[in-house]
């Protein structure tokens, strides 16, 4: 057996808290936490033996780790994280490397969130606990991403107006309104797909509302992606721009409505 | 009887005594089983908590904050008897092949 690392009674407990946060419900986690507060920091614990004593951080969370659970939670995690990881890829590249079938490219997005959203949600209902009262933290990390997402959606609403394309058509090159609709949607959307996985792991660690982060983060990463494949193969000859707008808010509005829904379900 | 069970048959015995924390359960049963580290004792105390076989409570110990006590529930009180009677048995038949 190897020399045993020494820990600091509160490096000791840091560690163990983070390893027993993402193995346990959050619940259970606390209690065990609290548990371990107690028995490190008692009065006749020679520091130096903790770990000697007490056992590695994480192979003292592992121990109370239900095996079947864990393993669960760690293949659900990963197909939601290889989503976000696929949505932030697309909306920052603006197109796919997969042609899977005879479908359009634009709705790979909404593939993503499709199985993401009802996955996780269904996990977090039958897994997850609250915790406590809704932390403020996460009233405004949802804040951000509604609004930014409102500020990506209606920004294109202005730039895919019918008018504004007819009027714009007659100049040669690219009108900054564009530019900066090309800039939102894809740094917008890859952000959004980024700061959905936080929400998944605070989810995990500390309250299942956190998942409301994700959905509502999800769901705007995937309209920005469906929006940015539709702008990659468009055409604007003056059949398309007449109906641009409508054709793309037609399928946004409903793709957007169920990921509020989802984020409401998931803060329940 | 496992190991695990004899942990366990001692851990009952010793809550059986009176109601202890936690620094008090695993200290004597670390020191009996040597090779067994606190954290594995701490996770069959949890577990005897979840098969309800154990309760505990807050309550004020030596002048500091607050300690989890834990104490024996009947079904512990049972599950104790039922281990003594296997440890007595087992006993008797390691006796008998003159193992002293």
């Amino acid at each position: 057996m190897g020399k045993l690392k020494n820990l600091t009674q509160a490096q000791y407990l840091a560690k163990f808290s983070r390893a027993v946060r993402w193995r346990l419900p959050p619940q259970e986690a606390e209690e065990a936490i609290s548990d371990y507060r107690e028995l490190i920091f008692q009065e006749e614990r020679d520091e130096s033996k903790l770990v000697e004593e007490l056992g590695e951080p994480v192979q003292a969370a592992h121990l109370l780790t239900d095996v079947k659970t864990y393993r669960q939670w760690l293949k659900v995690f990963a197909v939601l994280a290889l989503g976000l990881f696929l949505l932030a890829k697309w909306d920052f590249m603006g197109h796919s490397s997969f042609y899977l079938s005879s479908y359009d490219q634009w709705w790979y997005p909404v593939w993503v969130m499709a199985i993401g959203l009802p996955l996780s949600l269904y996990w977090f209902r039958r897994h997850g606990q609250k915790n406590g009262p809704l932390s403020k933290g996460l009233l405004l990390s949802l804040g951000t991403v509604l609004a930014l997402g409102v500020v990506i959606m209606a920004w294109t609403w202005h730039v895919t107006d019918p008018a504004f394309l007819d009027y714009y058509a007659g100049f040669g090159g690219i009108p900054w309104h564009i530019t900066l609709q090309r800039y939102l949607i894809t740094y917008g959307g890859t952000a959004c797909a980024l700061a959905a996985l936080p929400g998944l792991v605070l989810a995990k660690c500390y309250d299942r509302r956190w998942l409301a982060l994700y959905t509502l983060a999800l769901t705007a990463a995937a309209m920005c992606g469906f929006v940015i494949f539709i702008f990659k193969s468009m055409d604007l000859s003056v059949a398309i721009r007449g109906s641009i707008q409508a054709y793309i808010f037609a399928r946004i509005i409903p793709i957007g409505a169920v990921g509020l829904v989802g984020t409401g379900v998931a803060l329940c | 009887m496992l190991k695990k069970d004899l942990l366990e048959l001692c851990l009952l015995q010793l809550l059986a005594g009176g109601d202890k924390y936690g620094y008090e359960v695993l200290t004597p049963l670390r020191t009996a089983f040597p090779d067994t580290q606190e954290s594995a004792i701490y996770a069959l105390l949890r577990g005897l908590g979840k098969e309800k076989l154990t309760e505990w409570y807050m309550a004020p110990g030596g002048g500091g904050p607050n300690r989890k006590y834990y104490k024996l529930t009947p079904a512990g009180q049972a599950r104790l008897e039922e281990l003594r009677s296997d440890w007595r048995h087992m006993r008797d038949a390691i006796v008998s092949f003159g193992v002293e």
